[in-house]
């Protein structure tokens, strides 16, 4: 087979060596390069293949996870939003109502110290007025007490025991 | 032997008084009385029951007569009359008191009766209604 395959390589290298190429080492490199091809064929290509699709689906399963976490934060964040707003919502109806009863527990305050007030005007106004009685009863009492030791004073220099008699006597008849 | 009671013993004694029994003859009955009952404390208003008594039967009034002067004897007679009309007794036995305090007028005290026309009751009137 060699040799025919050097009678053929012979009998071509007349045509092929026309232009330049060495059909030998052409046959030769095209056997190496079947050779190579084949093993690449049967070992390496299948391992190589399998290798970049294991790549290929872990960057899909990598980016489907990239979008699945990117939907989760969407999702999050527009919950976030709601919750944020939620909680706004019921920050201002507590504050609100804050100020409502701030306003009434004032409102409530200034009426009862108002009353209060009245209430100590109207009872130190009634302690006035007793105490005013008071002095006017004592009062009384003094100027009618100086008035009876005045009149008694008088009757005692004025009245004679003739007078006197003429007193009992108009006192029998007013009796009589 | 009940114990009388010092009513029913004045009542006695008027009885006896209005029958011109003897009065020291009564008198030392009530005396046994009272001794008796071991009441001889209650000698002075037994004595009042007694007045009080014949007061109330019309016999006889023993009237108090207070006074800041003495009293001439015509006022006495006035107040005789004043307290036989009043009390509507037969008969008025006066005791004069005097006494400065009342100032002027007179007051008229009997058991059962009482009047006062005295300057100082009439002071004190007029203490009280001022």
């Amino acid at each position: 087979m060699i040799l025919s395959m050097n009678n053929l390589a012979e009998a071509q290298s007349s045509g092929i060596s026309s232009l330049g190429i060495n059909l030998k080492s052409f046959v030769f490199q095209l056997i190496t390069f079947l050779i190579v091809l084949a093993i690449l064929r049967r070992w390496v290509f299948p391992k190589l293949v399998a290798t970049l699709e294991e790549r290929r689906k872990t960057l899909e399963e990598s980016l489907n996870q990239a979008r699945l976490t990117e939907e989760t934060l969407q999702k999050a964040e527009a919950k976030a939003g709601e919750i944020l707003q939620a909680a706004r919502a019921q920050a201002d109806a507590a504050l609100a109502e804050a100020h409502t009863k701030a306003e009434e527990i004032i409102a409530k305050g200034e009426t009862a110290a108002s009353e209060r007030g009245a209430r100590i005007i109207a009872e130190a106004e009634e302690r006035l007025g007793q105490e005013r009685q008071r002095l006017h009863s004592e009062l009384r009492g003094e100027l009618a007490e100086l008035v009876a030791a005045t009149t008694e004073k008088v009757l005692r220099q004025k009245l004679d025991e003739r007078e006197d008699r003429a007193l009992i006597e108009r006192s029998l008849k007013e009796l009589g | 032997m009940p114990v009388l009671s010092r009513r029913q013993l004045a009542a006695y004694a008027a009885d006896q008084l209005l029958a011109s029994q003897q009065v020291s003859a009564i008198a030392k009955e009530l005396a046994a009385v009272l001794v008796n009952s071991r009441r001889a404390n209650q000698a002075e208003l037994l004595a009042q029951d007694i007045a009080w008594e014949l007061e109330r039967r019309g016999a006889a009034a023993n009237a108090t007569v207070t006074a800041a002067h003495d009293l001439s004897e015509q006022l006495r007679k006035q107040i005789s009359a004043f307290v036989k009309k009043s009390a509507k007794v037969e008969r008025v036995i006066i005791n004069q008191n005097i006494d400065d305090s009342v100032i002027g007028g007179v007051r008229i005290d009997t058991a059962a009766h009482s009047w006062d026309k005295t300057l100082s009751r009439k002071l004190t009137d007029i203490r009280e209604v001022l």
